[in-house]
């Protein structure tokens, strides 16, 4: 009975790892042949350029999210951490540029600031999450509320950077060709998190606790250190994302970061990383990331209205789940 | 229970028996060569049972010997293997308990199958609401006031219907559970029904046992018969007419309770010594002057208490127990995964107060886990990932773990303990049961641990790879570990260790040197057990 089984369910899993492994790469090329082939000027300097500078902070917050979903757990707060560093780092130049101050340490001291807060709240929440045991899935979600209302506390406007530190967050516009300085930024984090997961010991026992946290714990691995030390990178992440954005559009918005959630949560799940966790990669993650901006992109190009940009999200997030779920464990479902 | 209060309990029980002339001379049930395999694994080889109206059978036998996967192929929880089941001479396949239920077979199961959000009423007809449907609404009203009758029909007058499950203590769960499953077969309409009651006394005290007693009698001398499974010996003897032992998975023999007493049954369910090489006795250590773990009066809140013992240098000591004993538990607090509520835990004479068993792992102590799928491998993992689990630490060269120290490691173990898998990056899932076993081994032998707790080390593996297993603990204690072995049967953890402590009901009962010349045997440690 077992052999059979066993031959029956790797003979299903390979073909879903086919799916996983290819379906972001086909989406990446299909999507960039359509709109090539219908819109002129697609594959333009210019509309390259914004493509891919688009995608940097996309392609944090969705590093850590990996990291997160490979262990089993999920923070949906990312997008509304992102929110808040972004209004307290713009707030914080508003604040500073008075002081006297150089403009750069005001820059520093602002983007410190707003890293400490994503630290703390990542903390904050894998400690609920693992000490209390409180499902990451609403312990995010309480989270997700909360800096949502602090975001539109700390300024209900979107506030501008001062043209006098404007030279501070110019970096952002730095281009090499088409390639950006923010997404080879992106990049380099993304490739960093990859080998830490892939080649540390305690980013290896990411892997085994999504892959059976009871027996990572009783082989000796520090679960709960691991789990939270994650979500608090998680946190880094994403309120440097926050900061990407303020240095993007040169000014803040308190609700920035909320189309986010969606869209990090998407770019994993066509990235190939399994909700159930212990499955998935980095690499994996950057095409889905890749995907999931040529899309939004292209609709932008196209016209579509921004309401209807979510439905297509959403649609891709339960597509690309649906495909790559493991239902080979009968009545169980994950979260 | 006291030894007094168990033989008042008992007295009181022997007084409401009858004598057994009223049993029928046809079978109700019987089973013939049913045989199940889990993996490569037999449970069971072909064993034989049969009921007649009226009887209540004794099931008896060792942890593993085969008594809960025969009543789960008997009530449809499982199919069996092989061999045929028939029930009023007509042949019986029950395809879920649902199916068993409406041709007569009930259980009242090991582990409490109430759902305890709902109200006594609700579970006594769950799964049969539709029968008290008022349009299209359910009439909670008659529910609860045949619930009542239910109850009633069992002794029990004093729990309302409408009381929350979880609100109730075990014991009243326990009798509920049972006047559900009487309910279930009462309404499949056969006048002589088979009940099947696994380990019911656990947690029940001595006026519940009785009461329990008194049921089982009263549902026999209805007609219906009764399969009755328990640890304890005592009960057997007085409230069955009739036991079979069973042992690995085979039928032993059935005789009638008025023949039988504790040391015939004790010496049918541990039945012949294995032989000295099965064990590799010649390779047994003498344990070492030095003492690399010490327990002093470690206690677990209602779980063990008074727990005192020394491990050796070389040495390996068997907890023996069957299950609920608090054997395990122990295994669990000296692993760090449970904090004792009492006493104190030293290793190499240093006081430890572990909270987590990383912190365990770094003073050398590491436990294999007993159910090897749940806590003991990776499964999405490979061979060499599930490998270097405990020690990936040790194979880092700066940050990094180095991926060929890892495969170097790997091939070592695949080689030194003959793994058979396609290589070292093949996924642990592919494996069989008994080189999944090895892989973990290999894990805590890589760890480096000097103390291992193993924890139903040949649990689900076959007799070779067992052997092979009995083999690599014969090399820890070579090389100067020290091992704590949980027998899957009582034969094996005699056969491996140098010392023996026998637990019941959460108490040490007895120790035993066992060295390799001078085994105690199997009844005498059997019988401090049950």
């Amino acid at each position: 009975m077992s052999t059979k089984t066993t031959a029956l369910s790797g003979g299903r899993s390979s073909l879903r790892d086919n799916i996983t492994r290819y379906f972001s790469f086909s989406a990446i090329i299909i999507l960039v042949v359509v709109l090539t082939a219908t819109q002129d000027n697609f594959l333009g300097q210019m509309n390259l350029r914004n493509l891919l500078r688009d995608t940097a902070p996309l392609m944090i917050m969705s590093a850590g999210m990996t990291m997160v979903l490979l262990f089993g757990s999920i923070d949906l707060s990312m997008g509304a951490v992102c929110s808040v560093s972004n209004v307290t780092y713009v707030h914080l130049l508003l604040y500073f540029q008075d002081s006297g101050m150089n403009a750069a340490v005001v820059n520093l001291l602002a983007m410190g600031i707003s890293l400490l807060f994503g630290l703390a709240s990542g903390l904050a929440l894998g400690f609920i999450h693992v000490k209390l045991k409180v499902p990451s899935f609403i312990a995010s979600l309480g989270f997700m509320s909360l800096w949502q209302s602090v975001a539109l506390l700390i300024t209900m406007n979107p506030e501008s950077v001062p043209k006098v530190l404007w030279p501070a967050v110019d970096w952002y516009k730095i281009v090499f060709g088409v390639v950006g300085l923010p997404l080879i930024i992106a990049l380099i984090i993304i490739l960093f998190i990859h080998c830490v997961t892939r080649f540390t010991p305690s980013g290896r026992a990411i892997f085994a606790i999504g892959g059976n946290e009871r027996t990572a714990r009783v082989a000796g691995m520090g679960v709960d250190s691991t789990k939270i030390l994650v979500f608090a990178i998680n946190g880094v992440l994403a309120a440097l994302a926050g900061i990407f954005l303020a240095a993007n559009l040169r000014s803040s918005a308190p609700t920035i970061g909320d189309p986010f959630t969606l869209k990090i949560v998407a770019a994993c799940a066509l990235g190939g990383t399994s909700l159930a966790g212990g499955k998935g990669s980095e690499l994996g993650t950057i095409l889905g990331v890749f995907t999931v901006s040529i899309i939004e992109n292209g609709m932008n190009f196209i016209g579509v209205n921004a309401y209807y940009q979510n439905i297509v999200f959403g649609i891709f997030v339960l597509a690309a789940i649906a495909l790559t779920v493991d239902r080979s464990i009968r009545g169980q479902i994950v979260k | 229970m006291s030894e007094m209060e168990r033989n008042e309990a008992q007295a009181a029980a022997v007084e409401t028996a009858q004598p057994a002339g009223h049993i029928g001379t046809d079978v109700l049930f019987s089973a013939k060569d049913i045989t199940k395999t889990f993996g490569g694994t037999q449970a069971l080889k072909g064993v034989e049972l049969e009921v007649h109206p009226g009887e209540i059978v004794g099931l008896v036998g060792e942890n593993g010997a085969g008594k809960s996967t025969l009543l789960k192929i008997i009530i449809g929880a499982q199919p069996q293997t092989a061999g045929t089941m028939t029930l009023h001479g007509k042949p019986y396949a029950p395809k879920t308990p649902m199916d068993a239920n409406r041709e007569g077979v009930g259980m009242v199961f090991q582990e409490q199958s109430l759902i305890v959000t709902l109200n006594v009423a609700q579970n006594i007809f769950f799964g049969h609401e539709k029968d008290f449907k008022s349009g299209p609404v359910i009439n909670w009203g008659r529910m609860n006031k045949e619930a009542a009758e239910v109850l009633a029909d069992v002794d029990i007058t004093d729990i309302p219907p409408t009381k929350k499950v979880s609100d109730l203590n075990f014991a009243t769960r326990q009798m509920v559970e049972i006047a559900k499953v009487m309910n279930v077969t009462k309404q499949s309409g056969t006048d002589h029904c088979l009940i099947l009651l696994d380990e019911p006394t656990s947690v029940l005290n001595e006026a519940e046992v009785e009461n329990l007693y008194k049921q089982m009698r009263k549902i026999a001398d209805r007609g219906h018969g009764i399969i009755f499974v328990s640890h304890h010996l005592d009960e057997i003897l007085h409230i069955t007419d009739r036991i079979y032992v069973y042992k690995d998975g085979t039928s032993v023999g059935s005789l009638d309770t008025k023949d039988a007493n504790e040391a015939k049954l004790y010496e049918m369910m541990v039945g012949h010594d294995t032989t000295t090489e099965y064990y590799h006795l010649d390779r047994q250590t003498v344990p070492q002057e030095e003492v690399l773990l010490e327990a002093k009066d470690l206690g677990l809140h209602g779980v063990f208490k008074h727990v005192n013992f020394q491990l050796h240098k070389g040495e390996v000591l068997g907890l023996c127990g069957v299950v609920g004993s608090g054997a395990e538990e122990v295994c669990e607090v000296l692993c760090g995964d449970e904090k004792p509520s009492f006493g104190e835990i030293y290793i190499r004479g240093k006081q430890m107060k572990f909270s987590s068993p990383k912190q365990a792992l770094k003073e050398g102590v590491l436990m294999i886990p007993k159910e090897r799928l749940f806590e003991g491998i990776v499964s999405t993992l490979s061979v060499e990932d599930n490998i270097s689990l405990s020690n990936a630490s040790e194979l880092a060269k700066g940050p990094f773990v180095s991926a060929q120290a890892v495969r170097e490691q790997a091939n070592k173990w695949i080689q030194d303990l003959r793994i058979k898998t396609n290589g070292p990056k093949e996924l642990l899932r592919q494996l069989s049961g008994g080189n999944q076993q090895k892989v973990v081994f290999s894990r805590a032998l890589a760890s480096g641990a000097e103390i291992l707790l193993l924890n139903h080390p040949t649990r689900g593996v076959d007799v070779g790879a067992k052997e092979e297993i009995y083999a690599l603990i014969r090399n820890m204690t070579d090389e100067g570990k020290a091992v704590i072995v949980l027998g899957d049967t009582t034969d094996e953890c005699i056969g491996l260790c140098s010392r023996l402590l026998v637990m019941k009901d959460g108490l040490v009962t007895g120790e035993f040197e066992a060295p390799a010349d001078h085994k105690p045997s199997q009844v005498d440690v059997v019988s401090l057990m049950m």
